[in-house]
């Protein structure tokens, strides 16, 4: 007799047109857009053909896809893992979306990949396109989240977390720093990425409750950076506790080590008598 | 907002412009909402969500929201908010908001089994007027009730509780506040003879160790828990303890957890209490000064019915238990019995279960003794894989945190106490470890019960909108706190109904049984909060009643209503609210309600136009009322001296409580409004200030007495972000009952002045030895309390533990936050958070759907193993707000006998695969 409200939200919430959500920064916006593709025409074909000749770099792939280059080659587009995926996810490509044509993709803020144990899509695939050799879902690789710090609501002294609460893989993927605000007697509770636990399912970006996303998924080669080889982290190395030695100890090893210093280089030079 | 013509071509020109010289657009954007900003208009005003009450700032443009910001200025959380709070703008304008009222009707009039038409407000009263009538003439004031709220506004409160005891003589008026901090309630008077904390938030910032016990603060109190942590950044020596019985986001930021098995809190408050006396350290000097001890009965029951007339088959057994019960093994230990014998009780207190007496110390010692490390960390270890060793060691530091003399401890906590078979007992226990320290009262030694709601202090418990309360922490059933009241409302003698009326979970089983037929719901949505709900929801649809639900979206208890009145929501109405840390705080009408939704106190005023005093001033029968001066079952006819001070019998409670030459004193329009509207006014066409004269009227009950608030527009001033209670010379009182800080301190450094049932006779554990009375003006009581099993617990048939709460993204039953969509997106649903190693021994994962089984019903969810609460092996967990995965149909509706606030903490339940 009672019966429960329709799951579907977009029956009982509101839609966005609350008088906050239209602000005049997003309508000048879709102006511009507007005037984009009404002033570049000509050039649309030729881009769409550029864009569908490669794989588009910011398209986000189903579990255990291959890299790009592998999986454009394998994928013959017929859809099966979009058909498997229990949660309509995945999208096969139209012409103008993000990824080649007819293609698998998803857009997480508009569908997650929720990570199903089982990763059917995967299971689906006639063509090892999506690699059968990933067995455990939380080991794929879809993307990489990053957080747009100057408009996630945490950096800013809120408490929201909402990213990390709703991670499938808390404190592997993503972990909440605390730091003193100073501006007042509140700590800051701020959430972070670990690029080692992420999946790129997107969960975050989803859930993110900020009007445009502040946390996002993109493919990691777009925005993951790199240390050079030539320098390691000392304290991250097996040993190297970051601790202060006691005093008197401190450079001892090193004091041992200079007086076995054999023959240095450069001592020719500096000997030499010429100058 | 519409954006004007001219605005918007100067937007478009900006942005081309910024286009070609490739200034960023977010630039031009910011000009140009500076631009549009400098017609919006700010006021300060109160986050709509939970008890910590931060201060938030409205900014309005044409009768609409358009932005909040966290005030800066708000001592609380300056300028910040949680996710929540980022919402309050949004909360108004979901799609469904009610604006008409809604009837059940056939063929135009009205049908309890028709469907909901749009009625007009006249339509909707009338109806409502002779529901209520037939209800009142044939069952009289118990047939009738009203289910409120720790969300209604100070006013509202008031008004209803004024309407309700005055009008109707019925004490059938109870708030949802019921099932927050009712337990709180019961210990507060019991232990200090008055209601709410001696400390404030404050207290963070000056302690060494905060303990939460059963407070998942991180997620349910989330601004305060900055505090918490600001703290133990910033204080090399502080220490935070989590105390719970499921890992959750608190332990994230704890040094300490412990996981323990529920109800062994009561348990681990006695190892406390003997440790900190069997290391001596007590502070005699405080204890001999200021603290009595006590005792009272343990055969209470569990608050279920006594009767299993309307019990499900399946809760039969449970039901046996308020009966009659063996107690268990540890019971016996803990109650100093021989563990080896069947001990059988009789639950022959249970309608006592509040009477208390006064014992010795040395009976306290013997009554903690048997609470030894081993016996207490063996019952309350409650994660299965940790050690008992490294349990015990966790027991021992925590022992070495409270009994360190040199260290300040503030104990916070909440619903793990309070929805607690045994919520007034373990609330008085934790008293009693802060007192045997004298621990307490001063900056950083300070227990302190968090409230869930905005209000549950300012209006739930200082207004006394319970079943057996009066303003300012006066009560039904003492003959002097109804005389007061009378007088201050000008009332004939004996008006006011001496007996207590039904709680929450009694109105509910009153609609069950038919005792009552009509309700009014107000601000809260009891037919998904109550536990056991497929009781209430058949009793609502099925039996010969009339329920009355004003809400602002369709709730369920809107659902299984006969009549829903559209409200005007928190901003867009004059109000205050009351936090937690006795801060009230005021606001201004903001924006016009929508449509034809009008306040809640509109409501009220409007609906009591409709009964004259001839109606309800006559005599009444009260069932079961027996009390001096009055005939057994009966209350008096009081017309002929409501003649004689002046009233007649035609005139409407509108003219004899509210429309009154006092009140109408108040002029409106008032300067304090600074242009702001007020459509309760307007709409009741009246030229008096509804809202200050009621806040008036009410504050001249605390003024004096303990209660001080402060003149309305003081509230209003732009230098004041509310004030702590008692204000006194127009000071706010930071620390209670301490004289360095507290005007009604008249002796000593330190008096527990609070004036409730402070003479008691005196006994030992087992009951009293004398008839003689002693008084103890100014002592607080310590309690002993013995630990009790729970009333449910898994066995081989329902073989998890399931507790049920909140969690950051949504508010209660999700009415307001579900409507936002962003909440919506981030927490679209209710899952079972379960141990992974529970799931697999059922044969499943993460993700799958199960069903989920108590005694009492069934529903479907999905299992979480990864989520945000890390349950032990045995225990569940899932939030309440979630109307589509309906928790509240497999809780239990069992209470603590003294507070009636229902156990929502401890149900048992199976799964398996759908």
């Amino acid at each position: 007799m009672c019966r429960t409200h329709p799951s579907e939200p977009s029956a009982f919430i509101t839609s966005g047109d609350s008088p906050i959500m239209t602000t005049r920064r997003s309508f000048i916006q879709k102006s511009i857009q507007g005037a984009a593709v009404a002033t570049s025409g000509g050039m649309l074909w030729s881009y769409l053909a550029i864009q569908n000749a490669r794989a588009e770099p910011s398209a986000l792939r189903p579990p255990g896809a291959l890299p790009d280059a592998d999986f454009n080659a394998l994928c013959i587009k017929c859809g099966r893992c979009v058909v498997a995926c229990p949660y309509n996810t995945l999208t096969l490509a139209a012409l103008a979306d993000r990824a080649p044509l007819g293609t698998p993709y998803f857009e997480p803020r508009q569908i997650p990949c929720y990570l199903c144990h089982d990763i059917p899509c995967k299971a689906a695939c006639p063509t090892g396109a999506l690699s059968p050799t990933l067995d455990e879902v939380m080991d794929s690789r879809m993307g990489l989240a990053f957080i747009d710090t100057e408009h996630c609501l945490s950096w800013q002294g809120l408490r929201c977390e909402i990213c990390y609460r709703v991670c499938p893989l808390r404190d592997q993927a993503i972990r909440v720093e605390t730091r003193r605000r100073e501006l007042s007697k509140h700590a800051m509770l701020l959430p972070m990425v670990l690029s080692e636990g992420c999946t790129g399912c997107g969960i975050c970006e989803n859930a993110c409750p900020t009007e445009i996303a502040a946390i996002k998924v993109l493919p990691a080669e777009l925005i993951q950076g790199k240390i050079g080889d030539h320098f390691r982290m000392g304290w991250t190395q097996a040993g190297g506790a970051t601790s202060d030695p006691e005093p008197g100890e401190t450079w001892k090893g090193q004091l041992d080590s200079a007086k076995d210093q054999g023959h240095a280089p450069g001592l020719d030079y500096l000997n030499a008598p010429e100058y | 907002m519409e954006l004007s013509r001219r605005n918007f071509l100067k937007s478009g020109v900006a942005a081309a412009t910024a286009m070609a010289v490739g200034i960023p657009i977010s630039r031009i954007a910011s000009v140009a909402a500076a631009e549009t900003e400098q017609d919006w208009r700010w006021d300060k005003g109160v986050c709509r969500f939970c008890g910590v009450g931060c201060g938030i700032m409205i900014a309005t443009q044409d009768g609409k929201i358009v932005a909040t910001k966290g005030d800066p200025d708000a001592p609380v959380n300056r300028g910040l908010n949680c996710v929540k709070g980022y919402f309050n703008g949004k909360i108004l304008y979901g799609k469904d908001r009610l604006t008409q009222p809604l009837m059940r009707m056939t063929d135009g009039r009205f049908d309890k089994k028709g469907k909901f038409a749009p009625v007009t407000w006249d339509q909707a009263f009338d109806e409502m007027a002779i529901q209520f009538k037939k209800a009142y003439e044939e069952k009289g004031p118990t047939g009738i009730g009203v289910i409120g709220s720790g969300q209604w506004l100070i006013q509202e409160g008031y008004a209803m509780t004024k309407l309700m005891k005055a009008g109707f003589r019925s004490n059938n008026i109870d708030p949802n506040a019921r099932n927050c901090m009712a337990s709180a309630v019961a210990a507060f008077m019991q232990v200090f003879g008055i209601d709410e904390p001696p400390g404030n938030y404050d207290d963070i910032e000056y302690t060494d160790t905060v303990v939460a016990w059963g407070a998942n603060m991180a997620e349910a109190h989330p601004v305060l828990w900055q505090r918490v942590i600001d703290r133990r950044l910033g204080h090399a020596d502080m220490k935070v303890v989590n105390i719970t019985t499921l890992r959750n986001m608190t332990s994230e930021g704890s040094d300490l957890e412990i996981i323990i098995k529920p109800n062994t809190d009561t348990a681990l408050l006695n190892y406390l209490a003997r440790e900190i006396i069997h290391r001596d350290e007590v502070n005699q000097a405080f204890v001999d000064a200021h603290c009595v001890f006590c005792a009272g009965p343990t055969d209470i029951g569990y608050g279920m019915r006594a009767t299993d007339k309307f019990a499900f088959e399946a809760e039969k057994d449970i039901q046996a238990r308020e009966i009659e019960v063996t107690l268990t093994r540890d019971e016996a230990i803990g109650l100093g019995l021989d563990p080896e014998q069947v001990h059988t009780i009789k639950q022959a207190n249970a309608a006592t279960a509040d009477r208390h007496w006064l014992v010795g110390f040395e009976d306290f010692k013997t009554g903690v003794e048997p609470y030894t490390l081993d016996f207490v960390a063996e019952l309350a270890k409650g994660d299965a894989e940790e050690s008992l060793d490294a349990f015990k060691a966790k027991l021992v530091r925590l022992a070495d945190l409270y009994a360190d003399p040199k260290r300040k401890m503030v104990s916070f906590w909440t619903m793990g106490f309070n929805q607690h078979v045994r919520g007034t007992w373990v609330n008085e226990q934790i008293y009693s470890v802060h007192l045997l320290l004298g621990k307490i009262a001063e900056p950083g030694n300070s227990p302190f019960s968090l409230t869930g709601q905005p209000s549950a202090c300012g209006t739930a418990r200082e207004v006394g909108t319970f079943s057996h309360r009066l303003p300012a922490d006066m009560v039904v059933n003492i003959a002097k706190h109804r005389d007061i009241t009378e007088q201050t409302w000008k009332l004939p003698p004996k008006t006011l109904n001496p007996k207590p009326g039904s709680h929450i979970t009694k109105i509910m089983r009153d609609l069950e049984d038919g005792s009552m037929s009509w309700v009014w719901v107000q601000v809260n949505n009891p037919f998904q909060h109550v536990a056991n709900a497929n009781h209430w929801l058949k009793a609502a649809r099925e039996n010969d009643n009339f329920i009355v639900v004003s809400d602002a979206y369709p709730s369920i208890s809107a659902k299984v209503a006969d009549l829903i009145l559209p409200v005007a929501m928190i901003f867009e109405k004059w109000g205050g609210y009351g936090n937690a840390e006795r801060r009230t705080q005021l606001w201004r009408e903001q924006v016009p309600p929508p449509g034809e939704a009008r306040s809640d106190l509109w409501q009220i005023l409007e609906f009591s136009k409709r009964i004259t005093l001839a109606e309800v001033w006559k005599d009444q029968a009260i069932p079961g009322l027996k009390d001096e001066g009055f005939e057994e079952g009966k209350l008096p006819d009081v017309m002929a001296s409501a003649q004689e001070m002046g009233y007649q019998p035609e005139m409407t409670l509108y003219e004899a409580l509210f429309e009154t030459p006092e009140n109408k004193a108040f002029a409106w329009p008032d300067p304090v409004a600074k242009g702001h509207d007020n459509h309760t006014v307007k709409h009741l066409g009246v030229d008096w200030f509804v809202e200050k004269a009621l806040f008036e009227e009410y504050a001249a009950f605390g003024r004096g007495h303990h209660h001080d608030l402060a003149p309305f527009d003081v509230y209003y001033q732009d230098d004041v972000r509310g004030l702590r209670w008692p204000v006194v010379d127009g000071k706010e009182t930071p620390w209670r009952f301490n004289a360095k800080y507290d005007p009604y301190v008249k002796n000593g450094e330190i008096e527990f002045y609070g004036g409730a049932m402070k003479e008691l006779v005196t006994g030992n554990l087992t009951g009293p030895t004398t008839e003689e009375k002693t008084k103890f003006p100014g002592k607080a009581k310590i309690f002993f309390r013995p630990y009790a099993a729970p009333v449910e617990s898994p066995d081989g048939n329902y073989d998890l533990w399931l507790c049920t709460g909140r969690l950051l993204e949504h508010w209660h039953t999700g009415t307001m936050t579900r409507r936002v969509p962003e909440l919506h997106r981030a927490m679209p649903a209710a899952v079972l958070d379960m141990n992974e190693k529970d799931a697999e021994e059922r044969g499943l994962k993460r993700q799958d759907t199960v069903w989920i089984e108590s005694r009492r019903g069934k529903i479907k969810a999905v299992i979480e193993t990864t989520g945000r609460n890390r349950p032990p092996r045995g225990y569940s967990f899932m939030a309440f707000f979630d109307e589509s995965v309906f928790v509240n149909k497999l809780c239990i509706d069992a209470t603590c006998p003294i507070s009636k606030e229902e156990d929502f903490k401890k149900t048992a339940i199976k799964i398996y695969k759908v």
